[in-house]
């Protein structure tokens, strides 16, 4: 049955909006957790740490964030493990958004010298007291761009989890346009909204740095 | 017993070796002048003192602890063992107070009213008291150097090493940072500093230890040995350092 598009609909995808930021807000949460966990076991001093690390990275980066989807949403169930859709997407984007976290703030990290950890040794400081109080600061403004960079590209990809039943805004873009049959005008919202989520974020972003350069 | 002691200190970079058997005794209140040709280990044998590099043999030992035995808590023993770097190394994102400030309350636990009277205090020794809440680049490198030293001192430390300090600054500011080694040396503090200043060496060390091959090749009375070298290699570096 095909109806008019109305601004009933322009309601719809923004209500479905909510899923997209509720997804995002996850996988941020949960990928800064393994993120965190990534980058100080890419910087470790123990060799074995180090490989887990980049293993880990190597396989997270070469496989597709929806074969994860796939995996933990009807994978698991095969084995008789009943998933819901939240738990599987938590999990996933986690794991997807945890490699990409994890090496660019290892590559923060890794930007601040050596001397700096040095100058922190020889006055006395362990290694946790190094990395909070000379070392996490300086990497932190480094990681601000390329982290709300991410986080943008975080956004935009929650609409994979439409695969597994999250009618999020794309997929609610998708069904309106079902129904009414007008994809350009459809799309041209969806599209207008993702732009209106993540365009304060670069604007924030760009004043956190230049606020966090000036107070060093 | 010596303050630092090393004795028979071997260290290898893969296949490469740094230092092939250094002993070396240093007493309280000595200044001890390390010098040599770039790559002769000089200052490798300075961050053995305090743990920064690892050894593979012999022993160092300060004060009557084994530096290198992995039971050994470097940071307590860090805590009397300052050292200054050629480059500085302040933190940048931090003002000169909390530069000084940072370890005295982290790791000894100073209140802040106390810490920062502290930073008055060792700033006012290199001459920067009124540099207090500055940044760092905010300073000329003598400044940045003096404040590295007033970091330092501001742990309290036992013994002092430095690392080639003023190979890094501009000729005019080379000065101002001796003057405040000079002053240090006069309140009868320990050092041992690599260096290139010949006549600062002279002047102000008590012993000069001449590095060559990874060797203590030859070492004596600051201003016999310079003015009288008894090895020919010690002879020529001191004619290509003073022209």
């Amino acid at each position: 049955m095909i109806r008019e598009l109305s601004f009933i609909d322009v309601l719809y995808l923004i209500a479905a909006t909510r899923w997209t930021l509720a997804l995002t807000a996850i996988a941020f949460v949960g990928g800064g957790l393994v993120g965190l966990t990534i980058a100080l076991l890419r910087v470790s001093a123990v060799a074995p740490l180090r490989w887990l690390g980049t293993v880990y990275v190597l396989v997270v980066q070469g496989t597709p964030l929806l074969a994860w989807l796939f995996v933990f949403f009807f994978g698991l169930s095969i084995f008789g493990f009943t998933v819901s859709p939240w738990i599987a997407a938590a999990a996933s984007y986690s794991i997807y958004a945890g490699a990409f976290l994890g090496e660019i703030w290892r590559g923060c990290l890794q930007a601040i010298p050596r001397t700096q950890w040095e100058a922190g040794a020889s006055l006395g400081l362990g290694l946790a007291q190094q990395l909070r109080y000379i070392i996490v600061p300086q990497a932190l403004r480094l990681a601000i761009p390329p982290t709300v960079g991410f986080l943008v590209q975080l956004i935009k990809n929650t609409s994979l989890a439409a695969v597994i039943g999250f009618i999020e805004l794309t997929r609610e873009g998708q069904l309106t346009t079902a129904t009414t049959f007008r994809p350009f005008t459809v799309y041209l919202i969806v599209a207008a909204i993702y732009f209106a989520l993540c365009f304060p974020l670069t604007q924030v972003a760009r004043r956190l740095e230049r606020r966090l350069h000036v107070a060093r | 017993m010596s303050l630092v002691e090393l004795s028979d200190v071997v260290k290898r970079y893969g296949t490469h070796t740094v230092l092939n058997g250094v002993s070396l005794n240093v007493e309280k209140g000595e200044i001890i002048a390390i010098i040599g040709r770039s790559g002769s280990g000089k200052s490798t044998l300075l961050r053995c003192v305090n743990g920064l590099e690892p050894i593979q043999g012999g022993t160092v030992t300060f004060d009557g602890t084994v530096v290198n035995d992995p039971a050994t808590d470097l940071r307590k023993l860090r805590q009397h063992v300052g050292i200054v770097f050629q480059s500085f190394n302040l933190f940048p994102h931090l003002s000169v107070e909390k530069n000084i400030t940072l370890a005295p309350k982290v790791v000894k636990h100073v209140p802040t009213a106390e810490a920062r009277q502290l930073a008055e205090a060792v700033l006012r020794k290199v001459g920067l008291a009124e540099k207090i809440d500055a940044y760092p680049d905010q300073l000329s490198g003598g400044q940045q150097q003096r404040v590295a030293i007033a970091r330092s001192l501001a742990m309290q430390p036992v013994v002092m090493l430095f690392d080639e300090i003023t190979s890094a600054l501009d000729p005019e500011l080379v000065g101002e940072v001796l003057k405040v080694l000079e002053e240090m040396a006069r309140d009868g503090m320990t050092m041992m500093l690599v260096t290139h200043e010949i006549g600062f060496a002279r002047k102000v060390a008590n012993r000069v230890v001449f590095m060559h091959e990874g060797r203590i090749w030859e070492q004596g009375p600051a201003a016999a040995t310079l003015a009288q070298p008894r090895t020919p290699e010690l002879e020529t570096f001191l004619s290509a350092v003073l022209h």
